[in-house]
């Protein structure tokens, strides 16, 4: 037993167990915040250097029409690895709004419409 | 093996592995089903524990995710990924509660001493879950900030008054001082929700 229990511990345990089983009823993320964390994660990987080439990206999943166009011009390999949602309206749209108008297919900000 | 499937589940199975790899490579469709899975879950730990402070909940949600990316060469795989990320809030969180702690002057310590009566507060077996849940929500909405913080690192972080009192610089017998008048205006509240 601990030694700093007081009576009262076991209502407040009993308490904080019951809210903390509650989680389900906490309100989902807004989409908004997803697109702000999102894209604070994005900026932030790429402090540390260069984020992998859109080719390499479309491997593993498909890209939205921006970074498709990125892929196909004859552009050098630094532009290859640019971060094409930073100049994109999608993005600031989906930043300050929780249903913005915006429907590109494999467009993450699109995506965390979804929920 | 696609992301998609790489990460459908949570778990100590290689799918959380393939997605830390991803996401380490700087693959910027990893981020975005790394967002897209684990916001929600660590959204609910924060805004649970901040209320009524929903103001600072989108702050530290993200500060949540920057500091996985800046540790995430460290995570190896022992708990899930949702599991560590909620330990990284849970850090963030009592980093949150420990400021405001420090920040509050309602921290003096010569207001008059209450004593915890052995009485416990009824905990009526008969009210459901979400009214039990609701109403402590509300009541602690309702406590000033200093009291609705040292309960909920109390007993929602499980935190021990020795801990509690080193984080904040403050004498064991302080923290208990102000928990025991926490409690007592937690219950007198409860006990006035219930009429």
């Amino acid at each position: 037993m601990q030694k700093d229990k007081t009576p009262e511990d076991d209502f407040f345990g009993k308490l904080s167990m019951e809210d903390s089983q509650g989680d389900s009823q906490t309100p989902a993320a807004p989409a908004r915040l997803k697109s702000n964390v999102y894209s604070a994660l994005v900026n932030h990987m790429e402090e540390s250097g260069p984020l992998l080439p859109v080719e390499a990206t479309e491997a593993t999943d498909g890209l939205c029409v921006f970074e498709k166009l990125i892929d196909l011009a004859p552009v050098s390999e630094g532009m290859k690895t640019f971060n094409a949602c930073s100049i994109c309206h999608a993005r600031v749209l989906a930043e300050r709004f929780e249903h913005p108008p915006i429907y590109w297919k494999n467009c993450p900000y699109v995506d965390f419409k979804g929920g | 093996m696609t992301l998609q499937e790489a990460t459908e589940t949570t778990g100590t199975d290689p799918r959380d592995r393939t997605l830390v790899q991803a996401l380490l490579n700087k693959n910027r469709k990893a981020a975005a089903e790394f967002v897209s899975l684990y916001t929600d879950s660590v959204y609910g730990y924060v805004y649970q524990r901040l209320i009524p402070r929903t103001d600072m909940v989108d702050d530290i949600v993200q500060e949540v995710f920057l500091a996985a990316w800046d540790n995430l060469r460290k995570f190896e795989g022992r708990s899930s990924l949702k599991t560590w990320l909620l330990g990284i809030a849970r850090h963030k969180v009592e980093s949150y509660y420990r400021t405001r702690l420090k920040a509050l002057n309602s921290l003096d310590e010569d207001e008059e001493v209450l004593t915890d009566t052995a009485e416990e507060p009824r905990f009526e077996a008969a009210i459901d879950k979400t009214r039990a849940m609701l109403r402590t929500r509300s009541v602690l909405e309702g406590l000033p900030e200093t009291y609705r913080l040292l309960l909920l690192w109390r007993y929602w972080e499980k935190r021990s008054l020795k801990e509690m009192a080193e984080s904040i610089g403050r004498s064991e017998k302080a923290v208990e001082r102000l928990l025991a008048r926490a409690r007592q205006q937690f219950r007198r509240s409860w006990e006035h929700a219930e009429r």
